[in-house]
């Protein structure tokens, strides 16, 4: 019946033009599922404590309701018949302990099993209050802006390279722009190759300065650190960033006078919410400090951490406020399980407090953080705290021009960087001097 | 090493992009993970035949998938989930069809993607651990749900987060009460606060009211509605229902205080046959039924007042 111009049905027994395609080709009617099984998350029924419906009951074999009755069931013929029960099987034993078919133990019957709960920050904790919980965490006071020990090293002339900006410009450029063939490369591609660019700039100060070539930089190690926090155990575990080790620890970058004067801080806590929430709860778990490197390592000393966001996906990477906060953590972590690894594990207040610093980026905007660990007597709210210097949110250059802004056949607006800031890169270089450059008032150190 | 079997606990490798329902979180063993709730022997889904899935709250460490859950999902089972999460879920749609495979809902299919956020409708939750008593929550965000008319709001207390619907007037950075003590005085409740009706003061507005206690909010919850508590009679209370049905509960039953979120959304204009369909309403059949009655303005006497509050003495009497 091709002369029609409405569409006409198949015939009764052909294939359907309109069913299905693949692999159900041909298939008629599914066979009908089973009505979903009834969990707390379907609140139609009735409320808790009444008798369910009888549909809804569960069925106990009739075996088990008239002893002594059996029933026939397929099992024996091995096929399905409609008229006969459904076999219920036994639980199959393997008999022998199969690794790739075993559930495992359960987390009481691990070894490392503990009632107490530990709360674990790892690379990927995002913390709801940002670091205002961090602070209360690692029992920090916050000062806003660099120490001025390093705004000193930013201020002195003799600590940029020939031609910074231009230097700086290229390699935002290389990052962005002439890395890959593709027009406009994702954060994932250009982040980690700003980020070896600055390094690298950094590094060719060491003509300069040769203390810079006692350092090493350091990826994927893990570090461990353990403190308990008015009666929760708190740790900082796993892959944080890349770590710059140096030979010569960093000095001391708060006077004794500024150190005292933390006692009268008092901590912010965020009622109602707990300052434990959106860190992973463990029951399984070691209390260990490491700093992920051996002993004899030549370079043993932190120096500074450097983040890198870069998922592609906005709800994957971490905003501002969630990744300082993921530094200061773990920065405090490195800081920590240095200090227990020179001083032991006892709680006291340090002679000679340890210093880390963190850079913390995802391809435009620069956070830039030192840490000063004073006490290593975390469990009470009172005494002498940390200190941490937070400069946040650092814009290296508003957005970059992949095209050219054409209007009526005139190139307006150039392709290319916009909105560049040179400080940006003074406060990175200035963090990567700090240590290796005395102030002008002091001697140089060789 | 994590092996590749497909056992019923069998461990799966993780790879980028996959659904979480249907990636099976052996991580999470490995690693000792979460613990939220004291019930390792529960299932961690309802009788599934073959396809296990701990909690989805995956937390490794080293693994660089994408942390953003899927639009939608193949899994029949998606919504019989036993652990909360605040993250959004694949949803599977219908199409108005039921388990048979036919259409039990005329004029349901289509319409954009949506992912399901599962809301706490039981106000009065406590966390395994912490004592009973009044508790505080803080709002963090309130945001469109695409499965609902209301607006939902996240809020967070103690160490838990939850989504709850979200009441006229919230703003993130209020501080919401829930408390399940009846006192001898009425309380003078804010906006968003939740108590039992015995405790409100009679001709409060209330919403995500609960018709036996403990079971969860199943009425006034859609955007704008509110109820009216009318009286409170020896142990139970009566409620005026946004039908104008009066419903008997027993006050020990828990609502929360305001209008529902999102008031004018009744106001709002469709504007084209288009925008149905994006919100997944198909067309009305053509054809003419004589006697559907739906034509004329209808007048009714009120139905009479619902009562929930005999129903468990009847069943101990039977």
């Amino acid at each position: 019946m091709a002369g029609l111009w409405w569409p006409t049905r198949p015939a009764a027994g052909a294939l359907r033009a309109w069913g299905p395609r693949g692999p159900h080709r041909g298939k008629t009617v599914q066979v009908p599922r089973r009505p979903l099984p009834r969990t707390p998350w379907t609140t139609r029924g009735p409320p808790p404590g009444a008798p369910l419906p009888r549909s809804w009951q569960d069925k106990r074999p009739v075996q088990e309701q008239i002893p002594g009755l059996e029933q026939v069931t397929y099992a024996d013929k091995q096929y399905f018949v409609p008229w006969l029960a459904r076999p219920r099987h036994p639980h199959w034993e393997r008999g022998w302990h199969d690794p790739r078919h075993s559930p495992g133990p359960r987390y009481e019957a691990m070894p490392l099993y503990k009632e107490r709960v530990c709360y674990v920050c790892h690379q990927r904790a995002k913390m709801l209050e940002g670091v205002r919980q961090a602070l209360w965490l690692t029992k920090t006071k916050l000062m806003e802006g660099l120490p001025p020990k390093v705004l000193n090293i930013i201020d002195e002339s003799a600590n940029q390279l020939e031609n910074q900006d231009e230097k700086v410009q290229n390699a935002i450029s290389h990052a962005r722009v002439w890395n890959t063939t593709e027009l406009i490369p994702k954060r994932e591609s250009y982040c980690p190759v700003l980020l070896e660019d600055l390094l690298h700039l950094c590094r060719t100060m060491a003509s300069k300065y040769p203390s810079l070539s006692k350092r090493m930089l350091a990826r994927d190690y893990k570090v461990a650190a353990t403190w308990e926090r008015e009666s929760s155990i708190l740790q900082v575990r796993g892959l944080n960033g890349i770590l710059l080790n140096a030979i010569n620890p960093l000095l001391p970058v708060a006077s004794k006078d500024e150190i005292l004067a933390t006692e009268n801080h008092i901590l912010e806590t965020f009622h109602p919410i707990s300052p434990t929430i959106d860190l992973q709860e463990v029951n399984v778990y070691e209390e260990r400090n490491d700093t992920g490197f051996r002993e004899g390592y030549p370079y043993p000393h932190p120096h500074t951490l450097y983040f890198v966001e870069s998922a592609n996906i906005r709800p994957a990477r971490f905003k501002p406020e969630q990744l300082r906060a993921k530094m200061l953590m773990f920065a405090f972590g490195n800081a920590l399980a240095k200090a227990k690894m020179l001083y032991g594990d006892d709680p006291k207040v340090l002679e000679h407090p340890v210093v880390v610093q963190s850079i913390g980026t995802e391809g435009r905007i620069f956070q830039f953080m030192v840490f000063q660990l004073n006490t290593t007597d975390l469990a009470s709210n009172d005494g002498v705290k940390n200190l941490v210097w937070i400069d946040s949110d650092q814009y290296m250059y508003d957005y970059i021009r992949y095209l050219p802004g054409i209007r009526k056949k005139v190139v307006k607006f150039p392709p290319g960087i916009y909105g560049y800031r040179p400080d940006t890169f003074k406060k990175f270089l200035a963090l990567y001097l700090h240590g290796a450059v005395q102030d002008s008032t002091q001697t140089k150190i060789l | 090493m994590l092996s590749r079997g497909r056992g019923k606990r069998g461990r799966r490798a993780v790879t980028a992009g996959s659904a979480a329902p249907m990636a099976v979180s052996s991580l999470t063993r490995a690693l000792g993970a979460l613990l939220l709730s004291s019930a390792p022997s529960l299932p961690q889904r309802a009788q599934a035949p073959r396809l296990v899935c701990l909690g989805g709250n995956l937390l490794p460490p080293c693994h660089g998938f994408s942390t953003s859950s899927t639009l939608s999902t193949n899994d029949p089972m998606w919504k019989c989930r036993i652990k909360y999460t605040t993250r959004p879920i694949g949803m599977k749609k219908t199409g108005g069809r039921d388990h048979t495979g036919r259409i039990a809902v005329h004029g349901i299919g289509g319409g954009h993607k949506q992912r399901y956020r599962m809301i706490d409708f039981q106000r009065l939750r406590y966390v395994p651990g912490a004592e009973s008593g009044p508790y505080e929550e803080k709002v963090i965000q309130v945001r469109y749900d695409p499965c609902r008319s209301a607006d939902i709001a996240l809020v967070a207390g103690g160490k838990q987060k939850r989504w709850i619907i979200a009441t006229e007037n919230m703003q993130p950075g209020d501080l919401l009460k829930t408390s399940g003590h009846i006192g001898r005085m009425a309380v003078s409740a804010n906006e968003g606060d939740a108590y039992p009706l015995g405790a409100l003061p009679v001709g409060t507005l209330i919403n995500n009211l609960e018709s036996h206690p403990g079971k969860g909010a199943q009425y006034i919850r859609a955007a704008g509605t509110c109820g009216v508590l009318l009286r409170k009679v020896n142990g139970t209370a009566i409620v005026q229902l946004p039908s104008k049905r009066h419903m008997q509960v027993l006050e020990t039953c828990l609502a929360t205080v305001g209008r529902v979120s999102n008031v004018d959304h009744n106001k709002r204009i469709i504007g084209k046959a288009g925008r149905n369909r994006w919100l997944g309403r198909r067309p009305h059949s053509g054809l003419w039924h004589r006697k559907g009655g739906w034509a004329g303005r209808k007048i009714k006497p009120l139905p009479p007042m619902k009562s929930y509050v005999n129903l468990p003495t009847a069943a101990a009497r039977a």
